[in-house]
């Protein structure tokens, strides 16, 4: 096991900069998941770690090594594809062990791991089959034995799950998290879904266009998002983003006004004071999460009410319903249960906790919580 | 109603189907049953003989009995000559001899598998690493590089004949029978690597490039690569580029009449077939025989490579 180092890492292709000065620790023993939109370089970086994409500028270690220079087969790290990319001419049991042959391990040591790992990841009924003769989670799970039997310094995961239906992708994250459990491997693990990025992850990254918008725990990412960016990024369903002025009586958003909670407050004056003590418009964020139907809620100090908002749209979802509905001039979201039992076009009234309301610069679209 | 054709369409279908297959069979089948026919039975247009003749097939095989010309009274007395040479003496009565030999199929067949079977073995092998390089290496000058190699193919044999011929004198591989063979295993290699690289460059990028990635994370180098995951994978293409360069070397009659003319214990089947139909044995049946069992390896082979054709073996390792 080994911790990896990425400072200042640089991918150009030609004259296209796809990662930017990526610094990065990724600590021994850790789950560190890279998660970002489509082409943010969060694969990049994963492929630079790898060795299989040359790092332009920029120093990457494994461990105390540098290995910028160093050959994938010689960085000791495993791999899961995103496509599984299984040897199709072997057998289960040859793919899982190839690494370990060609790593000149004991026979003996490769016929227990080989077990182990077919145990662990219940593919035993299938050792002798081809892989195309396997479902695509049984690939999958092949895919991920071939790198666990490995005595590898790092666990390098490719959007393993991307391709596999909803059900499965569930199940294989359980997997997953159990083989962390169980080696306890160094895993850098890249995906585009943030629910894999919150259920897995010890540390999250959270990337665009090859900038990272902010690295943390997963749920202070949730509960503290840096920018409008990973604020309706993290979090399913995403943060309503509502336009709002900031003056010295509070945020108004449409008739309503929100007084600046007492948190916040340094923050909002300092804001104000910028802009010369004028009302200045305002980016309000509030997750669907924390709205709550004021029939059921209780007050904390810091609660405020919301009333007669428009209900347009009803979902229910079982347990949960979500409801969009109107507030100011734009509409926004709320995640409520079902005692919940209203109308599309009726009126509800709706309590937030101010202490979860965000607020961001509409410019450079930073939080103001943590700008200060 | 797309795609589904009435009665008549069928009809015509068929008729034209039939129609062709006849005309490309038509020849061979004429061969065979040339082949098969005494000499009084020539003229009978009918395509199947009113007697079998299996001397042709025998005699070439060397499994006929060796018949003994009879040396006509008039030669032998002008053997009886005193002061005749034994090399004048052989030279006399060679004619005579030279029947059982007059088509070695054995030996012709024999130099012809050799030296096809090495030549597209050389050809696989180079094909092989050069499709690689085109497929999956970037390097400087690899457009000029490849496109070069495919214009070897635009150039007519006739042309390169004589310069070619004139080189392989020039480097001394043309005086001597073994130099010949490998002048013309080089020929061989060459004229098929165009169309063996295009082939197997082709079907090397098919085969997923994560395939590679994942052999890289496993610990092999790039030729490890090659020979790991590439190759295996590569069979019914390999086995089907062997089998290309095989029977274009194994066809080629213009080379090898000019590099082992003068050799010819080096004959090539289609050399041998050249050299029977000029000759005095020159005979109907005799000559439609050697046609055949030269061309029944290549009919063998072809049948093996379109088995090969079908079914791909990368099926099931990676999710398109």
């Amino acid at each position: 096991m080994a911790s990896v180092t990425l400072e200042n890492v640089i991918k150009r292709y030609g004259d296209l900069q796809a990662v930017h000065g990526v610094d990065l620790e990724i600590r021994d023993g850790e789950f560190m998941v890279l998660v970002g939109p489509s082409g943010c370089g969060k694969s990049t970086t994963l492929r630079m770690i790898a060795g299989l994409e040359a790092i332009s500028e920029g120093t990457c270690r494994i461990g105390d090594r540098v290995v910028n220079d160093v050959p994938p087969q010689r960085r000791n790290i495993a791999m899961v594809f995103q496509n599984y990319a299984l040897y199709p001419h072997k057998s289960v049991r040859e793919n899982i062990v190839f690494g370990l042959k060609r790593a000149k391990t004991e026979p003996a040591e490769i016929h227990k791991r080989l077990a182990e790992a077919a145990r662990m990841l219940r593919l035993e009924p299938y050792l002798d089959r081809k892989p195309a003769a396997l479902s695509g989670g049984q690939r999958q799970r092949v895919a991920m034995g071939r790198a666990i039997v490995r005595d590898a310094d790092v666990f390098l995961f490719d959007e393993p799950l991307s391709n596999l239906d909803a059900k499965l992708r569930h199940d294989m994250r359980t997997e997953i998290r159990r083989i962390h459990k169980n080696y306890g491997t160094t895993s850098i693990y890249v995906t585009h879904d943030q629910v894999e990025a919150m259920t897995l992850a010890d540390r999250v990254v959270v990337m665009r266009d090859g900038w990272i918008e902010q690295v943390g725990r997963p749920m202070d990412i949730y509960l503290h998002p840096a920018n409008l960016f990973t604020a309706t990024f993290i979090g399913a369903p995403s943060m309503n983003i509502l336009d709002g002025t900031l003056d010295a009586d509070g945020v108004h958003l449409g008739s309503h006004t929100l007084p600046v909670p007492p948190a916040k407050q340094a923050v909002a004056a300092a804001a104000l004071e910028a802009g010369g003590g004028r009302a200045r418009p305002i980016k309000i964020g509030i997750r669907p999460d924390f709205f709550e139907d004021c029939a059921f809620a209780t007050m904390g100090p810091n609660s405020v009410r919301l009333d007669g908002l428009r209900v347009e749209i009803v979902e229910p979802l079982g347990f949960d319903r979500e409801i969009t509905f109107h507030i100011g001039e734009s509409s926004a979201m709320a995640r409520l249960d079902l005692r919940s039992d209203i109308a599309e076009d009726s009126t509800i009234d709706l309590c937030v906790d101010l202490e979860r309301v965000h607020f961001f610069d509409p410019d450079s679209g930073k939080n103001l919580e943590l700008v200060a | 109603m797309l795609g589904r054709r009435g009665l008549w369409g069928n009809l015509t279908l068929t008729v034209a189907v039939v129609l062709l297959l006849l005309f490309c069979l038509f020849p061979f089948v004429q061969i065979l049953s040339t082949s098969l026919k005494y000499q009084a039975d020539w003229g009978n247009p009918s395509l199947i003989p009113t007697q079998f003749n299996w001397d042709a097939y025998l005699e070439l095989l060397g499994w006929g009995e060796t018949e003994e010309l009879a040396i006509p009274p008039s030669i032998e007395r002008l053997l009886d000559r005193p002061g005749l040479t034994d090399a004048q003496r052989e030279r006399i009565l060679a004619p005579y001899r030279e029947t059982a030999d007059i088509f070695p199929f054995p030996r012709y067949f024999l130099n012809t598998i050799l030296l096809a079977g090495v030549a597209a073995l050389i050809a696989l092998a180079l094909a092989v690493f050069g499709a690689y390089a085109f497929s999956r290496v970037r390097f400087t000058g690899q457009a000029i590089i490849q496109r070069s190699i495919l214009f070897v193919y635009m150039v007519g044999g006739v042309l390169l004949m004589v310069p070619l011929y004139q080189i392989a004198v020039g480097v001394g591989l043309a005086a001597t029978p073994w130099g010949s063979v490998v002048a013309l295993v080089l020929i061989y290699v060459i004229q098929t690597l165009p169309v063996s690289l295009y082939m197997l460059g082709n079907y090397f990028r098919t085969i997923p490039y994560s395939l590679e990635e994942a052999a890289a994370i496993d610990g092999c180098t790039r030729i490890e690569t090659i020979f790991q995951v590439i190759i295996p994978l590569s069979i019914p293409m390999l086995v089907t580029v062997y089998i290309y360069a095989f029977i274009i070397a194994w066809n080629e009659f213009l080379f090898a009449s000019v590099f082992l003319r003068q050799y010819d214990d080096l004959y090539t089947l289609p050399l041998g077939l050249q050299t029977l139909f000029v000759s005095k044995n020159a005979i109907w049946d005799r000559i439609m025989a050697a046609s055949i069992l030269t061309l029944l390896p290549v009919l063998v082979l072809f049948t093996f490579a379109m088995r090969n054709l079908t079914g791909g073996l990368a099926a099931g390792g990676v999710k398109e």
